[in-house]
């Protein structure tokens, strides 16, 4: 059958090949979920290493949460893929010179990071399970104990250590793994809407507050689903950290596009044509005012009249929720909106999403929601929770 | 459980492990090293002909040449002759939407400031054409007052220094030995970053085969002593290439008997493809 | 170390190890051997086979168009622009002669703004009324040749020779019937080169082939000069069998070369205006035989019944011949 190849409408003068988008929603998906894999690990990270106490209840919780993400993380890529079979040449003969070689290195590196993080973390609760149950779980358990009992101080001093060192490993492995995404799009010169040194800065700061954002959401729903009380303490910290991670974020990118302006290089016009015309609402308006600026506003304001209880929870859950948009919405101006903007300078194309098809918008959704499921099933097998007694290990 | 023994006896035991489990881990390090090291010479295991040899074909050594192309844009008519013969010659998919090499017209409207740009793609110019199939600038300005208009083709640059070669992950495009920057269609994993790096758009994904493309300067003619299609059926020689190894090649000619630029130059890649006649809006 | 850590470790190393060793297998043949990419993959590129042949590879057998095309002005338009690729012919069947010429023809000669001047150009509209371009030109030597011909002779000395012409052609250059044409003021290069053809060889008519064999070149430009200074005088009276207003109808595809009425700019072509009409029905007659040799009117004669011929004739046969369209 000849494949259907979407040919989009355009304004101005590009170039005749331009007119197909090589670059999908699901080439936005892919760093919005890196960066939700990412931003978790620095909760994690925040506890384990900055010794953020309050942060305890959600530190394994985002350990969970960091690897149900990261393992859907590949699959965009491979569904976008022309070959997708041959998807290990790069991790074979990685060229060296591209940055996208560097993922098959930085997400198995990654990815075996947080199996050990949270292997050394659950290991006395999965010790204490290979032992008490029978059957097939507990054979699974069994396995993962790598035969060793051993729960004694002495083990538990090395598997200190290992969490500790892990975690101080983890924080520039997730910022390779993200920033390098940020690195592919800010190395280009091809297109000015990508070109930038800031850009992998500004992937990486847009991408912990998501990941904050995500865990904040789901440690509140998660207390609602058990029947808990919201410990206000650890959603403060949580918001603070979202906060803090705003002001960096919102400064990096008011940077960036300020440099574009301020520069006036060939093709600015067409910016900023674009982005006062077609981009206005989902750049300005969506991503910036209410995605970024309002939650900014919004916690600045608990934060300074110290809101506390069931007020604090909605607001911190509400900026939660605008922020995770934002942090999409920019994914989706970087990838998509600097395709739509023509090489010629002298052009706008405009991206056609469909709901149906190997990288529609219904694909996106289920990616970005099925690690929720994993993170779910995850959950039942090593429960996070810091109050319960099930949970052995700090 | 262990049985209960004397700490310096442990801790001595612990401490010869972990340096053991430390030393092999370094001689692990050591050989993983020079196991990479070898690598080019192991894999390289290859059916291709030994040094001395003429590659890649034995009656083509690229090690003799270096190609240039060249673009007389005061020549070109527009006629589009070009970018059929390269759909004819390599397979291009046959629609008005994906190119090797394509033709743009630039038009100055008396009292207007822009300058109107439409190439083969342009939805008027397909309807004048009849279909997606075939080619054909409309006469969409002849009413009009021109104050000045030209053509220009366009195709790939083969830069020296290419911005597709360096972000391809996987080493499915390079650069030969004889100037020429290919694509391997067996190797490539489709993931179109050269088709995002290229400044000037000179490549598409073909999505039958999976795999990026884009113009070889007809890699399998000029290896047999023809020219590229494209130089081969333009009527006007607005196209020309050559070894420019060779002084009395018509690209070295070209070059050297004109004044020539390259299409946009603060890019750094160096492109191979030298213009003539083209003017301040053709970037 | 407690055995959970050594374990771990092992895994670790053993993965690495297998890892480490196994790139060289996993990579494919010939990689690096040249630098980042997989030498086998030129050899692969080179060996595809070419597609379009060149002229060069029509030659061997279409050798007369070969050599026809390469004499004239189309021959940087390659064959297989227009007739498609040559790969696989003739193997696979002949290739396709474009039915439509004029949509081919107008890719490149359409005037248009951007197109250089050099480039012949026409405005289509006004160029042939409607007609396809080949009525005219011939695809493979398009130029309308038969434009440079020099006229440097002598009147006096034509009047001279002009004696053994005057018992067909009369001596004033006014043929006394209707089957032989007038000279009288008629276009010296025309004259000049339809009696070289006739001297030649390239044009044969059973009664001017002998008379021109016998002329000199500077006889040639002589009366050719001597006729042209004649005075045609006015239209011939007589009944030609045709319907001139149909044959002025008719006349509109003749004006580019012939002139509205017949006079027509271009010297290197007949006036016709004011001409006898059996002798134009007759070379109209020949033309499309074949009989009579000219690429261009063997064209335009193609698609002319008898009684357009007749018609055209008693058209042009009424003109006045000092007009000057």
């Amino acid at each position: 059958m000849q494949p259907i190849i979407d040919f989009v409408p355009y304004t101005g003068w590009v170039y005749p090949n331009e007119t197909v988008f090589e670059w999908s929603i699901l080439i936005a998906v892919y760093p919005y979920l890196t960066g939700l894999v990412a931003g978790a690990f620095t909760v994690s990270s925040l506890y384990q290493v900055f010794g953020f106490e309050r942060l305890k209840p959600v530190a394994h919780m985002a350990l969970l949460t960091s690897l149900s993400f990261m393992i859907f993380v590949p699959t965009p890529l491979l569904l976008h893929l022309g070959h997708p079979e041959r998807a290990f040449n790069s991790t074979i003969t990685p060229h060296l010179t591209s940055a996208m070689a560097m993922f098959g290195f930085f997400a198995s590196f990654y990815v075996a990071l947080l199996i050990l993080e949270g292997w050394f973390a659950y290991r006395p609760f999965i010790v204490d399970q290979a032992q008490k149950r029978t059957g097939l779980l507990g054979k699974f358990y069994g396995l993962l104990t790598l035969g060793s009992h051993d729960v004694s101080e002495n083990a538990m001093r090395y598997d200190r250590k290992w969490i500790f060192a892990l975690a101080v490993i983890g924080i520039p492995a997730a910022h390779g793994l993200h920033g390098y995404v940020g690195f592919m799009y800010g190395s280009l010169k091809s297109r000015e809407w990508w070109s930038s040194d800031l850009m992998p800065v500004i992937f990486l700061f847009s991408a912990i507050i998501s990941g904050v954002s995500l865990l904040a959401v789901l440690y509140v729903v998660s207390c609602k689903l058990r029947k808990i009380a919201v410990d206000l303490g650890c959603l403060k910290g949580l918001a603070y950290t979202i906060w803090a991670f705003i002001m960096v974020a919102l400064v990096l990118e008011g940077l960036e596009f300020a440099n574009i302006v301020y520069k006036g290089r060939e093709g600015v016009d067409m910016i900023m044509q674009y982005v006062t015309g077609p981009l206005l609402i989902p750049y300005f308006i969506l991503q910036f005012a209410v995605g970024a600026i309002a939650p900014f506003l919004w916690l600045s304001y608990m934060i300074w009249r110290g809101t506390s209880g069931r007020a604090l929870v909605i607001g911190v859950t509400t900026c939660a929720c605008l922020v995770l948009f934002s942090v999409f919405m920019m994914r989706w101006n970087v990838v998509i909106g600097g395709q739509e903007i023509s090489k010629t300078g002298k052009g706008l194309m405009s991206y056609q999403l469909h709901w149906g098809g190997k990288e529609g918008a219904l694909v996106a959704v289920l990616l970005t929601m099925a690690p929720l499921g994993v993170l779910y099933i995850l959950t039942r097998l090593f429960p996070p929770w810091s109050d319960d007694a099930t949970h052995a290990h700090s | 459980m262990k049985k209960e023994d004397t700490k310096p006896t442990l801790e001595a035991r612990r401490g010869f492990l972990a340096r053991l489990a430390g030393a092999a881990t370094c001689a692990g390090a050591a050989v993983g090293a020079a196991t990479l090291g070898a690598i080019p010479a192991v894999s390289a295991k290859t059916e291709a002909p030994p040094p001395g040899d003429s590659f890649p074909t034995k009656d083509y050594d690229w090690t003799k040449h270096q190609w240039g192309f060249g673009v007389d844009a005061t020549k070109c008519i527009g006629c589009l002759r070009c970018v059929e013969a390269c759909k004819n010659e390599n397979n291009v998919p046959r629609n008005a939407h994906q190119f090797r090499t394509w033709v743009e017209r630039y038009v100055h409207i008396e009292g207007e400031e822009e300058v109107r740009i439409d190439s083969q793609s342009d939805p008027v110019n397909i309807e004048a054409s009849g279909s997606e199939k075939e080619f054909r600038f409309a006469n969409r300005y002849k009413d009009a007052k021109v104050d000045k208009a030209f053509f220009v083709p366009k195709l790939c640059n083969h830069c020296t220094h290419p911005s597709c070669v360096q972000v391809c992950p996987t080493g499915a495009t390079y650069r030969t030995k004889d100037g020429v920057v290919l694509i391997d269609h067996g190797y490539c994993i489709g993931c179109r970053y050269c088709v995002q790096a290229c400044p000037y758009g000179a490549r598409y994904f073909n999505e039958e085969e999976g795999v990026s493309d884009k113009c070889t300067w007809c890699y399998h003619r000029i290896t047999k002593g023809l020219q590229p299609a494209c130089v081969e059926v333009c009527p006007v020689g607005a196209r020309v290439f050559g070894d420019q190894k060779d002084k009395q090649s018509p690209i070295s000619l070209f070059i050297r008997n004109n004044r020539v630029q390259v299409l946009k130059p603060e890019m750094g890649n160096a492109p191979n493809v030298f213009y003539v006649g083209i003017d301040k809006e053709v970037n | 170390m407690p055995k959970h850590i050594f374990r771990l470790l092992s895994l670790i190393l053993g993965f690495l190890v297998v890892a480490i060793i196994a790139k060289p297998f996993l990579t494919v043949d010939s990689f690096y051997k040249f630098g980042h990419y997989r030498a086998n993959s030129i050899p692969e590129i080179a060996a595809q086979e070419p597609v379009l042949q060149t002229a060069a590879y029509c030659k061997d057998c279409h050798t007369e168009r070969h050599a026809q095309w390469s004499a004239g002005n189309h021959k940087s338009v390659t064959c297989e622009i227009c007739h498609g690729p040559a790969l696989g012919h003739p193997e696979k069947g002949k290739l396709p002669i474009p039915k439509d010429a004029a949509k081919l023809c107008t890719l490149c000669h359409e005037a248009m703004p951007g197109r250089p001047k050099t480039q012949p150009q026409i405005q289509v509209a006004q160029h042939s009324g409607g007609q396809q371009c080949t009525v005219c030109h011939n695809p493979h030597s398009p130029k309308i040749s038969a434009a440079l011909v020099k006229v440097t002779g002598n009147a006096a000395a034509g009047k001279q020779k002009s004696a053994d012409c005057a018992d067909c052609h009369g001596a004033a250059g006014v043929s006394p019937n209707e089957t032989w044409p007038n000279l009288a003021g008629q276009n010296p290069a025309y004259l000049v080169r339809i009696l070289a053809a006739y001297k030649s060889g390239n044009q044969k008519d059973v009664a001017m082939t002998p008379m021109a064999e016998n002329l000199s070149d500077a006889d040639i430009q002589n009366l050719a000069v001597f006729y042209a200074g004649l005075d045609c005088k006015g239209p011939k009276a007589g009944k030609p069998t045709g319907d001139a207003a149909a044959g002025k109808a008719l006349s509109k595809n003749c004006s580019n070369c012939h002139g509205e009425t017949g006079v027509g700019k271009n010297p290197a072509w007949p006036k016709i205006a004011g001409q006898q009409p059996e002798y134009l029905m007759n070379v109209l007659k020949a033309f499309k035989a074949g009989l009579r040799k000219d690429p261009m009117m063997a064209g335009v004669s193609r698609g002319l019944s008898d009684t357009d011929i007749a018609d055209l004739a008693a058209y042009y046969a009424a003109q006045s011949c000092q007009s000057t369209k």
